[in-house]
């Protein structure tokens, strides 16, 4: 057999060069196999079927024309082999990342038009990031409230409520009907002072009054007197409108805040204070405890140690495996997880950063630990120390610089990761993000966000130059007196204690809630481990029959011949009447639902956990009429009585959320692979504007170095997550968001590595190539992009790994992918479904990992 | 004849590279440039290229003036002037062929030559210039993956694609052994002997210079201090180029040559 990798193959004589493209145009790859060449022809065979099957499922039948090309090439390929020769690959992977990039595009929903049309409701935002609030002055109010009734009926009662005297407002209608628009009159305000203009409906509820969509405001004259307009709101909901015959009152309030006096902090800063508080302690406590989890942990994962016997070689390959699969599952969807043990809170947010920590942490101690250098441990063992004395001063030196440099960087990202765990869990800064962009509260939202960036800009920037100083190793130890040193560690290890307290306290530590909350996490664990992969396809079955509330309401049709049926006590009856439903002939020994079917569609069970049928396939309930059985006026067709029951038709399948999990698994890492590419091509022109040595020493130049620079480390200091929050609101919910979130945050992040490496390139190349007397462009391509390209690209293999990770949860806030969809089955508590996702997540973090690491060998 | 009148050269942080330095080169020369370093050496073989640009003086070339010369015409000047350089400035991770044919950029097309297009005249002129400095045999090998020797020699190949008439050594075998050394500067002195090649080159081992080159200058602090026949430069001329503490060193293996 003729090895892929022999280098042109001669023809083979005695065969007619027009079989294998014939061959390979009926069966692609099949002209290949005939020559020899298996593998090729094997891997032809695997892309097309592939990506064919892809182009199906996701209906981007458009890409079809460059998968003809791709089968067309494959002809002409083995055509070119036969007569010897070894064509070149170009083509098929340049149509092969068009239809890749193609079915990224269809399965996440890339509308680039969305861009500009949603651009307005993301203003909102925009704006309030540049005014969040911070102080408030005191403010002296002027409150005139007036009283107008809607809808307006003949004769027209006194309002409920009375216009004030001072200052006085007065209306020009005493009544008005939705949509009408009434002139109001105001005196004895502030003079010449902005004010706003509130409804308020008959049960107490302000809002504001619009004009144009926006919010309306009055400004007095020097006397204190203003002229406006309002358009009566429809300000009370359908079900509580007044009946025929009747009206409400509402009031119109204008009122004038005059601030005086020194400015406040507003209660969202005060609220935010506290939370970043919280955001750090659940940080520095997740981060403590994981350091002494991992220690352990750690030696038990490190395969110097543990190689010597099978039974610690077993260990650590099991422990090994459990830190890799808690490694690819995201921090926030261990939020997810815990938050189902322990409730939704601080805790089991400290404990999903916890659980994180310890695997990160191990996995990285546990190489440092690899990385020994055994020379010391044998000088030190020669000089006849025991094993623990070898350990203290042989093997401890040497891993703990390496250690503390990977704890504060945990901490890091310990710290990261809080201020965005609140998202999904009530803990941390995160989550006043995600109440008050539920609640429309923008400027409050934005004081939040603007806390995080601090946060996060802080911490990156302390954490990197201490780190940088334990690398480089302490400065040279001053001559300190022995007390003095006891009372500075002493102090330390108080502060260290208090701190620990106080963050104990923030995160609302409750072992108890572990053990309380275990039988739904051991549930939960249980239905994880057995995935709902297989399941035979069920139909709905129903009988019902109608029952008239109260008689008389409604025909009755006559009960229809044998068979399954429900039999019920009463024809007809009034609401609270005792019925006896039965349902009969029903297949026996199945769990059925008996239910109410409302007039007016809706359906009610008659009672919870009910019910199953006997052998016979009989049902019995016992009940009383339900109140909403009533037929009110309109109503034509009364309400029925239903058993419904699932059954199974057709032998097993693959389960719906199976397939469910498999196609948005394909849809997150296409939109991982769009993210990265969209990132990378937006940061490589951009990062030469942030190399120092590209932009020169110029005034200009040094403006826009420091500017770009600038601009990437405000825009790194955004998470992710609250981009996609961002995002969301501008594109949509949806993996467009998420793809355009990731790509925005991969930008300055792929910038500032970029732009580093840029400054890092080696001048010499770039000196004899000038000298040879080539032009600034050849200069470029020949001694730059040489020494750019494998750089780039590691960086970018880097960011994709980041990214698939990334992928899997930003569908928590809106940005699509299977995060989405695993949030919403651990709602609905189809655990079973929800363990299949994160199985797929983690086979996909895996495979991704090690395909990059393969990848980045390569390069390297 | 190359000649340089009045050159100085002041770095922006204010340092004073050259310093009213002037002399004349004619064709066919080998001269050497000794010196201590940071006396100027490397500042003054690139100014000679406008890699540096002079703050004053002229360098004239056939009666072309080099410091007046600007785009395509110095980009000419340059394309007749081969450099090679002490730490070889080969882009490490292209291939031998390519860092050598990338010395023919001056020539080639300047659109195609941007996808690495070259003409087959191109490809011929590249593989007798990597068989004359004897590693034809490593045209396809990552430049990398050669040793410093090898690496100089496509250093060198590089610069005969461009067909010189001048060409600039910077300390070229400071960053090898003896014996690499010479095997090096003979191919210098083949180039000057048999093409015709004006040499440029900063040396410091003062037995390879009365080896090699034909007349010397000596640089100090950015000033002229030596200007003759190597035979003319004795240990009390060493000295003052080197200063007092100095002591001629010899490059062993000169039985090699």
């Amino acid at each position: 057999m003729t090895h892929d990798a022999t280098p042109t193959p001669s023809p083979t004589p005695g065969r007619t060069s027009w079989l294998p493209p014939l061959v390979s145009l009926l069966l692609p790859g099949g002209g290949q196999a005939l020559v020899g060449r298996y593998v090729r022809g094997a891997a032809i065979l695997l892309a097309i079927v592939v990506m064919a099957a892809l182009i199906i499922w996701l209906q981007g039948y458009a890409l079809l024309a460059p998968l003809l090309g791709i089968w067309l090439w494959n002809s002409w390929d083995s055509y070119q082999l036969v007569r010897g020769r070894q064509p070149r690959l170009g083509v098929p992977i340049l149509l092969g990342a068009l239809i890749i990039y193609g079915l990224g595009t269809v399965a996440t929903q890339v509308q680039p038009t969305r861009l500009v049309t949603g651009w307005s409701s993301m203003q909102p935002y925009l704006r309030a990031l540049t005014k969040p609030e911070l102080f408030t002055y005191p403010t002296e109010d002027q409150i005139g409230l007036v009283p107008i009734q809607v809808p307006c009926i003949e004769p027209l009662p006194e309002p409920a409520r009375k216009p004030t005297e001072q200052p006085r407002l007065t209306v020009s209608v005493p009544c008005a009907s939705v949509g009408d628009v009434v002139t109001i009159q105001g005196e004895g305000f502030f003079p010449e002072f902005e004010g706003e203009l509130w409804w308020i409906n008959p049960i107490g509820d302000p809002q504001r009054v619009l004009e144009n969509g926006q919010q309306a405001t009055f400004v007095t004259d020097a006397e204190g007197r203003f002229t406006a307009q309002v358009k009566v709101p429809l300000a009370v909901p359908v079900s509580e409108q007044p009946g025929p015959g009747e009206t409400q009152t509402h009031l119109i309030r204008a009122e004038q805040h005059k601030p005086y006096g020194s400015p406040q902090p507003t209660e969202t800063l005060s609220l935010v204070v506290d939370k970043i508080f919280e955001t750090v302690a659940l940080a520095f406590l997740a981060t403590v405890l994981g350091v002494i989890f991992a220690v352990p942990v750690s030696f038990l994962a490190a395969r110097n140690l543990m190689y010597g016997n099978p039974v610690t070689r077993m260990i650590y390959f099991v422990v090994r495996t459990i830190l890799n699969i808690v490694r690819s599952i995201e921090t926030l969807m261990w939020a997810i997880i815990f938050a189902v043990w322990v409730g939704l809170g601080p805790f089991g947010g400290m404990l999903a950063l916890w659980l994180h920590t310890v695997a990160a942490l191990g996995k990285l101690y546990s190489e440092a630990i690899e990385a020994i250098d055994p020379g010391p441990i044998e000088a030190v063992r020669a000089t006849g120390a025991s094993g623990p004395q070898v350990v203290v001063y042989a093997v401890i030196p040497q891993v703990l610089p390496t250690f503390a440099s990977f704890t504060l960087f945990r901490w890091d990202i310990n710290v990261r990761m809080s201020t965005v765990i609140g998202l999904v869990s009530d803990a941390g800064l995160g989550f006043l993000v995600i109440q008050w962009i539920r609640l429309n509260q923008f400027r409050a939202m934005a004081t939040a966000i603007i806390a995080i960036m601090l946060v996060v800009s802080i911490i990156d920037y302390t954490s990197s130059k201490l780190r940088e100083r334990i690398l480089e190793g302490a400065p040279a130890a001053r001559q300190v007196s022995p007390t003095r040193r006891l009372v500075t560690r002493a102090a330390l290890v108080a502060a260290f204690a208090l701190v620990f307290v106080w963050s104990w306290r923030l995160a609302e530590v409750r072992l108890s809630e572990l053990v309380r909350g275990a039988p739904a996490g051991l549930r939960m664990a249980r239905d994880f481990a057995i995935p709902n992969l297989i399941e035979r396809p069920t139909e709905e079955r129903s009988v019902s029959r109608p029952l008239p509330v109260p008689c008389g309401a409604a025909e009755v049709p006559s009960t229809s011949g044998t068979g399954a049926g429900v039999s019920l006590s009463l024809e007809c009856g009034n609401v609270g009447d005792p019925l006896i439903i039965t349902g009969h002939d029903l297949p026996p020994n199945q769990d059925v639902s008996v239910r109410w079917l409302l007039p007016d569609g809706a359906f009610l069970r008659v009672q919870s956990n009910c019910c199953r049928t006997d052998e016979t396939g009989t049902v019995t309930v016992e009940t009383r009429v339900h109140p909403l059985m009533e037929l009110s006026e309109g109503m034509t067709e009364p309400g029925q009585v239903t058993i419904v029951w699932k059954e199974t038709v057709g032998g097993p399948r693959f389960s719906e959320a199976s397939r469910r999990v498999l196609e948005l698994s394909i849809v997150t890492l296409l939109m991982a692979l769009l993210a990265t590419t969209l990132g990378s091509l937006f940061a490589i022109p951009l990062s030469f504007f942030a190399a120092r040595n590209i932009m020169g020493k110029t005034v200009p130049g040094r403006v826009i170095f420091y500017g770009f620079r600038l601009f990437f480390n405000l825009f790194r200091s955004i998470e992710p997550m609250i981009l996609v929050l961002i995002c969301a609101a501008w594109v949509g919910a949806g993996p467009f968001a998420g793809v355009l979130a990731l790509a925005l945050n991969n930008i300055p992040n792929l910038g500032k590595l970029f732009s580093e490496s840029i400054e890092d390139i080696d001048s010499g190349p770039v000196e004899a190539i000038t000298a040879t007397g080539a032009n600034r462009l050849q200069t470029l391509v020949y001694a730059v992009v040489p020494q750019l390209v494998p750089r780039f690209l590691a960086f970018i293999l880097y960011q994709w790994d980041i990214n698939i990770r990334m992928s899997t949860v930003i569908g928590f806030v809106g940005g699509g992918g299977i995060g989405q969809q695993f949030r919403l089955w651990v709602g609905l508590n189809q655990y079973d479904k929800a363990g299949m996702a994160v199985w797929a997540i983690v086979i996909m973090v895996w495979s991704m990992d090690y395909l990059s690491a393969r990848a980045r060998e390569r390069l390297i | 004849m190359l000649r340089i009148e009045h050159l100085t050269k002041v770095f922006p942080d204010g340092t004073v590279a050259l310093k009213d330095v002037s002399f004349e080169v004619k064709d066919g020369e080998f001269l050497a440039i000794i010196g201590l370093s940071g006396s100027g050496k490397s500042t003054l073989l690139r100014c000679i290229n406008r890699l540096i640009d002079p703050t004053e003086g002229r360098i004239v070339w056939d009666d072309k003036d080099i410091t007046a010369a600007s785009g395509r015409e110095l980009r000419e000047i340059r394309r007749n002037i081969g450099m090679i350089f002490q730490q070889f400035n080969l882009v490490k991770r292209s291939t031998v062929m390519t860092n050598v044919l990338s010395g023919r950029l001056g020539y080639a097309h300047p659109v195609w030559s941007l996808v690495h297009r070259f003409s087959p005249e191109d490809y011929e002129l590249a593989r007798a210039a990597l068989e004359r400095v004897g590693i034809a045999d490593k045209a396809d090998n990552r430049a990398d993956q050669l040793s410093g020797g090898q690496q100089q020699r496509v250093g060198i190949a590089r610069a005969l694609m461009q067909e010189p008439k001048i060409m600039l050594a910077d300390e070229p075998v400071a960053s090898l052994d003896p014996v690499l050394a010479h095997s090096i500067l003979q191919y210098l002195e083949t180039l000057n002997r048999e093409d015709g090649i004006t040499v440029l080159c900063s040396l410091h081992f003062l037995d390879l210079v009365h080896r090699y080159a034909t007349r010397v200058i000596g640089l100090k602090d950015g000033e002229l201090v030596f200007e003759g026949l190597p035979s003319e430069l004795t240990a009390d001329r060493f000295k003052e180029v080197y200063g007092e503490e100095a002591e001629m060193v010899t490059v062993g293996g000169t039985m090699s040559a």
